[in-house]
C-alpha cells in the first residue's frame, strides 16, 4: 500500500469557497438584513458586512482545515472532522453500496467534484467529501470501489475502469415523458384555463390561480428535467455507472450484486409510447432528494424513461441471468376483483429459479422483481375484508426503498404456499451466494 | 403443486405454535383499564353532578362496555400471538382483525433485541425484537418469560452468526 493512501489528506483548498458559493445568496441576504438595522453611518455598516463575511469565511476555512480523510490499516475509509469536538468516522468498505460523484454548478465551474460513498446500515451513513479536483474524485471513486471489491492499492493507483455505454435517454424523450404525466397535465390544463380566463376578463385573480395551480408542477418538471438531462447508463468493471444533469451533474456507481429489488413503472399516458421508468432498491443508498441526488431514500433511479424492450435488456445486466419474459405470471383469483377493483386485471405473480415477480397498479402499472438471494423475510397478511373474500397478501420484504414487492390479493391458501415456496427458494439462493468482496481471491469456506 | 385455495393461510406449522405467557393479557388489560376506568368515572361523576341523570347513566354504561370489550379483545389478541423455531427460519404470527405471519430466515437476522417495560419486568416478561435489513420485517414477540427470551436471543444470535449471508 502506498504512503499516500494512509496519510490523512484534505479536500481541495477551494472547497470552503465553493461551498460558500452554494449558499452565498442566503448568507449575503442575512448579512444585509442584519446590517440594515444597525445605527450609524455607511462606513459602520460596510465594516459590519465585511466582518460578518470574513467571520463566516474563517469558520468555513477552519472546518475545512480540520477535516481529513485516509484509509486505515483495515483498508476502510476514515474521516476526521469537527472544530472543537473531534469526530472520527469509519466507513466499512465491504458494505459499500454505491459511490456518487456530484458536480454542483458552482463547483463544476471551477473544476471541482464531490464524492459520496454510501454504506449499508447506520442512521448517519451519509458521508460527502467535498470538494476534490475532477481527477482526484475519479481516482478516489476507483480506489473506494477497488477496496470494496477486496483489491488493495494506493491512492490514485487503482485503475479508473473503462466504461461501456448501455443506454442514453434522448433529451426530447425525457421532456415529453415529463409532460405526459397525468398530474402535470391536469394541473397544467386547469392553470391554463385560469390564465385564459384572466386574460379575457382582465382580472388579476385568474393569473394568481394560474401561478398556484401550474407553478409547483411546472417547477418540478423543470428541476427534474435539469437533473435527469442526458441520463446515461454505462457498464464498467467496478459496476453500473449512472450519469445525468445539465447544470449540476452527477455520476453514480453501483457495484455488482448491490441491487436488492427492481420496479418497472408505467404511468397511464406512457402506455401508447411503450415507455417505462426503472427504479432500484439499493441498501443504505440514496438521498432524500434534497442533496441534488436523483434518488429517493433507499432507492436508485436506473432509468427516468426508456422503451420497455430497452429496460428489459438493461435488467439482464443489472440482474445477470434473469430473463423477465421467461417468468410465467399467474393472475389473481376472481374474488380479488371485489377487493382491488381498479388494479384487479393487472394483479399477477410468478417466480422462476432466480427471481420473484409481481405485477399490479391501475393508472400507473408496476412490475416488481426481487432476486431470491435478496429476499429478507416473507410475510402473509390478511385484513377483515380480505378474510371475508378468502384472500390474503404475501409480502416479499426487501431493504427500505421505493420498491415493496408483494403478491397482492391471492386466494388465502395460495398466499401461504407462495410464502413457504419463497422462503425455500430464498434459502437455496443464499447458499450459493457470491462474496461481498467480489474481486478478492476466494477464501476456502469452512 | 395443487393448491387448496380455501386453506387457512395462518395454519400452524407441523411443529405447532409456542404461545406467549397469559400474563401478557393481564398486564395489557391492567394498562388499558387504568386509562379507561378513571376517565370514564370522572366524566360520569361530572355529568351526574351537573347534567341530566340519563346522560350519566349512558356514560357509565359506555365505560363498562368499553372496558368489557377491551378485556375480551386483549385476551383474543394475546392468544393469537405465537412463534415456531423451524430448521431454517423463525415463524411469528399475530393479530385477530388484521392477521399476520412472518417467516424470518436465521441467515437474515441482523440484530436481536430483548426489551421490557417496568410492568412487564415486574411480571417476569420481556419482548424479543428481530431486525433484518428490511424495515418492513417487523417481527416482535411480546410476553416471553424472561428466561425464554434470553434463551431465544442467544440461540437466534448463534444461528444468525452461523448462517449469515451478506445483503
Amino acid at each position: 500500500m502506498s504512503e499516500l493512501a494512509t496519510t490523512p489528506r484534505r479536500t481541495h483548498p477551494l472547497s470552503p469557497f465553493a461551498r460558500a458559493g452554494q449558499g452565498m445568496s442566503g448568507v449575503l441576504i442575512a448579512v444585509f438584513v442584519v446590517a440594515r438595522d444597525v445605527p450609524g453611518g455607511v462606513l459602520v455598516r460596510l465594516g459590519l458586512v465585511v466582518f460578518l463575511v470574513f467571520a463566516v469565511g474563517a469558520f468555513g476555512w477552519i472546518s475545512w482545515w480540520r477535516t481529513t480523510f485516509w484509509f486505515d490499516d483495515d483498508g476502510d475509509l476514515r474521516i476526521a472532522s469537527g472544530l472543537f469536538y473531534r469526530n472520527e468516522r469509519r466507513l466499512q468498505l465491504s458494505r459499500l453500496q454505491s459511490v456518487e460523484v456530484q458536480r454542483p454548478l458552482v463547483a463544476r465551474l471551477i473544476g471541482l467534484a464531490e464524492v459520496r460513498p454510501e454504506v449499508a446500515g447506520g442512521e448517519n451513513a451519509k458521508v460527502a467529501l467535498a470538494y476534490l479536483t475532477e481527477t482526484d474524485a475519479q481516482a478516489l471513486r476507483a480506489e473506494l470501489l477497488a477496496r470494496a471489491a477486496g483489491v488493495r492499492s494506493g491512492f490514485a493507483e487503482a485503475p479508473v475502469a473503462e466504461e461501456r455505454p448501455l443506454v442514453r435517454v434522448p433529451p426530447g424523450d425525457l421532456a415529453v415523458s415529463m409532460l405526459l404525466n397525468h398530474w402535470v397535465l391536469l394541473f397544467g390544463i386547469v392553470g391554463l384555463g385560469f390564465l385564459v380566463g384572466s386574460l379575457v376578463t382582465g382580472h388579476i385573480g385568474g393569473f394568481l390561480a394560474f401561478v398556484l395551480a401550474s407553478g409547483l408542477p411546472g417547477f418540478s418538471v423543470v428541476t427534474s428535467y435539469l437533473s435527469y438531462y442526458d441520463f446515461t447508463v454505462a457498464e464498467s468493471a467496478d459496476g453500473l455507472r449512472l450519469r445525468s444533469g445539465l447544470l449540476s451533474t452527477r455520476a453514480q456507481t453501483v457495484p455488482p450484486g448491490r441491487v436488492q429489488a427492481v420496479e418497472l413503472a408505467q404511468p397511464f399516458l406512457w402506455r401508447r409510447k411503450g415507455w417505462v421508468r426503472v427504479q432500484l432498491n439499493v441498501a443504505g443508498s440514496g438521498g432524500d432528494g434534497s442533496d441534488g441526488s436523483a434518488n429517493t431514500k433507499g432507492g436508485v433511479l436506473l432509468l427516468p424513461v426508456a422503451p420497455t424492450e430497452v429496460a428489459h435488456s438493461l435488467l439482464g445486466r443489472v440482474l445477470p441471468g434473469v430473463n423477465l419474459a421467461g417468468v410465467a405470471l399467474v393472475a389473481a383469483p376472481p374474488a380479488a376483483r371485489k377487493r382491488a377493483f381498479f388494479q384487479y386485471r393487472q394483479l399477477a405473480v410468478g417466480s422462476d429459479a432466480q427471481v420473484f415477480m409481481a405485477r399490479g397498479g391501475w393508472l400507473t402499472r408496476q412490475l416488481q422483481v426481487v432476486p431470491h438471494a435478496r429476499t429478507q423475510s416473507v410475510r402473509v397478511t390478511q385484513g377483515p375484508w380480505q378474510r371475508l373474500l378468502g384472500l390474503a397478501t404475501t409480502h416479499v420484504d426487501s431493504t427500505p426503498g421505493p420498491v415493496s414487492p408483494a403478491a397482492r390479493h391471492r386466494s388465502a391458501g395460495e398466499a401461504r404456499v407462495i410464502a413457504e415456496t419463497q422462503a425455500g427458494l430464498a434459502r437455496q439462493a443464499r447458499s450459493s451466494f457470491r462474496p461481498e468482496r467480489w474481486a478478492a481471491p476466494q477464501e476456502p469456506s469452512a | 403443486m395443487p393448491v387448496d385455495a380455501a386453506a387457512d393461510p395462518f395454519a400452524p406449522p407441523p411443529e405447532g405454535w409456542v404461545r406467549v405467557s397469559p400474563r401478557l393479557a393481564f398486564v395489557r388489560r391492567a394498562i388499558g383499564l387504568a386509562l379507561i376506568v378513571p376517565i370514564g368515572a370522572l366524566m360520569t361523576v361530572l355529568v351526574a353532578l351537573n347534567g341530566p341523570a340519563a346522560l350519566a347513566a349512558v356514560l357509565a354504561l359506555a365505560t363498562l362496555l368499553l372496558a368489557g370489550w377491551l378485556w375480551w379483545i386483549v385476551g383474543r389478541q394475546v392468544r393469537a400471538i405465537g412463534y415456531c423455531e423451524r430448521d431454517d427460519d423463525l415463524v411469528v404470527t399475530r393479530g385477530v382483525m388484521f392477521r399476520e405471519l412472518v417467516i424470518v430466515p436465521y441467515g437474515r437476522m441482523q440484530l436481536v433485541d430483548v426489551r421490557g417495560g417496568p410492568l412487564a419486568r415486574r411480571y417476569g416478561m420481556a419482548t424479543l425484537q428481530l431486525h433484518t435489513a428490511a424495515a418492513t420485517t417487523d417481527a416482535a414477540i411480546p410476553g416471553l418469560p424472561v428466561a425464554e427470551a434470553g434463551r431465544l436471543r442467544d440461540r437466534l444470535a448463534a444461528l444468525g452468526e452461523a448462517r449469515t449471508a451478506g445483503l
